[in-house]
């Protein structure tokens, strides 16, 4: 029993002090808590300004056709609309601010209404390939939705759609998500990482090495200090998820308990990967060369489904991947894939597993060479 | 003080408390990195109750060889054994008994020496209910006690070393031991912690230490091992050593340079002759009769101004048995 106590009260302390240290490091501290937020401010900002492109059009006719010509190509969802004379939008493509300019004729109306073929001219500044395909894609689209629009009875075939999910969930509701997630490796990874080869490159690893406290207690409480310190940077990332951008979660109990699970399993990753490197400097590369690209495989800006299947295997060998199938589900009820919750927890708790017994051996197993 | 360890109540286990066993039992001891040999076919014992310096320069395999025993280091091969617990085998008993200052004193400088030491004691289990009072009585010890509260950063050099001094003596441990005590200290900060490893022996702990520094191994150590390149050259008390391996120095002012070297060299007990211009230091095997043999070849040539005789240092016999100077 007495053994018990010994390795709570070891846990305790290392907890206690790693929390200590942590917070005498200031500038780390704010680089922690805030590199989260950055990374949602900076992704959100990203989609709000990248999904759409932005286009001019010109109304040369400003009759009843005209304007539900230019409500079609508003509901496209594909174009940032503003309307601009001939040489306003002239001035604008030339600068790159905008990516096409459409023009409506000013004889719109008349050939409409005598049934007479029209010309749309379409400028396009195709720079960027996807902004253009965009366009090439949107514009007939805008067409053919302005004519069943228009002519009810001439157009005849119209999609019936059946939605999955009860409401569509937009591009930044999904992507946020998946930014708290990158925000779990990142943060996690950062604060067990550095804690670790800080012992190292202090050289107070032999403090540790030199007691006779279980490597198993010392690894916990080195954990759990990463884990305090890590969730202030998640409460602020959850905090701007929900109170700012307004993205709230429709179970609140998976929500706490995934969260918790990933940051365990990047923690351990942090821990085992500032063990074996142990300098703060390698670290840190190397934390956010695993991060990023973990991020980019796993479906976090769609559902990975959707994708090549090598990327689909990929995702699949990464815990990032399961991260983001459980807590999307825990936001918006999404099934990003056939598993089930209950086997995208088994298998996430076993990466988290996997890593804390990995990382106590690897401490346990650790030496000073000289 | 009541310490948790873990195994006590094993009855297969060695008895530290008994007197009778060797502190420190190395067997054969080495330790290879790649095809660097830190350490090779060491074995040495040390007694309680001594203080025993491991002398050498720098790179000669002293802190591979203290890592060893404390078991941060594995060997290649060979065994080493504290107070009878196999290092391999027992590690944790082996630490529960063993109190460091490792050479880069392993403090958490950003943490007060209040917060060091109060770690110290949860990692060591001992009691809350005398960890404060421990802690103050080795803060008063190594004369912190009125920077309690400071960040260890904000120490000096000495201030460190007899902090992390003081940490290692709070568990009680049996033997310590310190890994260049007063290495990147002054010299008065370094009297200071002379004063605290002589305590120590007085209180009958058993201290290992190791150092480049001759006249400390001098000051402090009843033995003393002599470590070149990883293998052991010498072992005996600084008086044994001096004694078989030293001789007698002679050292003679003339007027005159002396030509007749090899005639000096030539006889008896004599091991070796340098001539500094008017200065001859001439080293005699033992305590020879031979120095009048040398003052009438001498006096021949010319007048002597100055005659002295006295012991080798530690440097002469560190240079003579390995044939390069301790801090070269």
């Amino acid at each position: 029993m007495s053994r018990i106590f010994y390795n709570l009260r070891v846990i305790w302390a290392c907890m206690k002090k790693d929390i200590k240290v942590s917070l005498t490091d200031r500038v780390f501290v704010i680089l922690g808590v805030f590199l989260p937020v950055n990374f949602l401010i900076l992704f959100s900002l990203f989609v709000l300004s990248g999904g759409q492109a932005p286009t001019a059009v010109v109304m040369n006719d400003t009759g009843p056709y005209a304007q539900q010509f230019y409500r079609s190509l508003a509901g496209a969802h594909s174009f940032i609309l503003q309307k601009a004379t001939a040489s306003q939008a002239q001035r604008l493509i030339q600068a790159g601010r905008i990516v096409a300019v459409v023009t409506i004729p000013a004889d719109f109306e008349t050939r409409i209404q005598n049934n007479q073929p029209v010309q749309v001219d379409v400028a396009v500044n195709n720079l960027n390939t996807d902004f253009t395909n965009d366009i090439r894609r949107a514009v007939p689209l805008s067409i053919t939705a302005f004519y069943a629009k228009a002519f009810p009875n001439v157009v005849t075939v119209v999609p019936q759609e059946t939605d999955q999910y009860r409401q569509d969930t937009d591009y930044i509701p999904y992507l946020t998500v998946s930014i708290l997630v990158i925000a779990l490796v990142v943060g996690g990874l950062l604060q067990s990482g550095t804690s670790a080869a800080r012992e190292w490159e202090n050289a107070t690893m032999k403090e540790l090495l030199l007691s006779p406290a279980s490597r198993w207690a010392i690894v916990t409480g080195k954990m759990l200090g990463a884990l305090v310190m890590s969730l202030a940077s998640v409460l602020v990332v959850l905090g701007v998820l929900i109170f700012l951008i307004g993205v709230r979660p429709l179970y609140w109990s998976e929500m706490v308990g995934f969260t918790l699970l990933t940051l365990a399993i990047f923690i351990a990753l942090g821990t085992l990967l500032g063990t074996l490197l142990k300098q703060r400097q390698a670290f840190t590369g190397l934390a956010f060369g695993v991060a990023i690209p973990l991020f980019f495989v796993s479906g976090a800006f769609g559902p990975i489904s959707f994708n090549v299947p090598i990327l689909q295997v990929v995702a699949q060998i990464t815990p990032v991947y399961y991260a983001i199938v459980l807590l999307q589900h825990a936001f918006h009820g999404f099934a990003l894939n056939t598993y089930g919750i209950a086997a995208n927890t088994l298998i996430l708790a076993g990466f988290a597993l996997g890593f804390i017994l990995l990382s106590a051996f690897v401490l346990r197993r650790s030496t000073v060479a000289n | 003080m009541r310490v948790v360890r873990p195994n006590e109540a094993m009855t297969n286990q060695p008895d530290s408390t008994d007197n009778t066993l060797p502190a420190i039992e190395m067997q054969d001891l080495s330790k290879t990195f790649g095809s660097f040999h830190a350490v090779e076919h060491l074995t040495l014992t040390v007694q309680q109750g001594e203080v025993f310096g491991l002398l050498g320069p720098n790179g000669s395999g002293k802190t591979t060889t203290i890592n060893m025993i404390s078991g941060l280091t594995v060997p290649t091969s060979g065994t080493v054994k504290v107070l009878g617990y196999d290092v391999r085998h027992n590690a944790r008993e082996v630490r529960q008994i063993l109190g460091a200052v490792p050479q880069e004193t392993a403090l958490y400088e950003e943490l007060s020496a209040w917060t060091n030491m109060d770690f110290h004691t949860d990692l060591f289990g001992i009691p809350r209910s005398e960890k404060k009072q421990r802690i103050n009585d080795m803060l008063a010890l190594v004369q912190l006690a009125d920077r309690k509260n400071s960040r260890v950063s904000t120490f000096s050099g000495g201030m460190k070393r007899r902090l992390a001094l003081g940490r290692a003596l709070l568990h009680d441990p049996k033997l310590v031991y310190l890994d260049e005590p007063t290495l990147g200290v002054d010299v008065q900060a370094r009297r200071v912690i002379w004063d605290y490893i002589l305590q120590l022996r007085s209180q009958g702990k058993t201290v290992l230490i190791t150092t480049n520094y001759l006249e400390e191994a001098q000051a402090l150590c009843d033995r003393l091992a002599i470590i070149d390149r990883g293998k052991l050259i010498a072992v005996d008390t600084p008086e044994h050593l001096k004694q078989t391996y030293g001789g007698s120095v002679v050292e003679l002012e003339t007027a005159h340079t002396i030509t007749a070297i090899d005639k000096i060299r030539a006889l008896q007990d004599i091991k070796e002759v340098k001539q500094e211009n008017t200065r001859l230091i001439i080293t005699i095997q033992g305590t020879s009769n031979v120095v009048p043999q040398i003052i009438n070849i001498v006096s021949q040539e010319g007048e002597i101004r100055d005659i002295a005789i006295r012991e080798p240092n530690l440097d002469e016999i560190f240079l003579r048995l390995t044939g390069t100077a301790l801090r070269d």
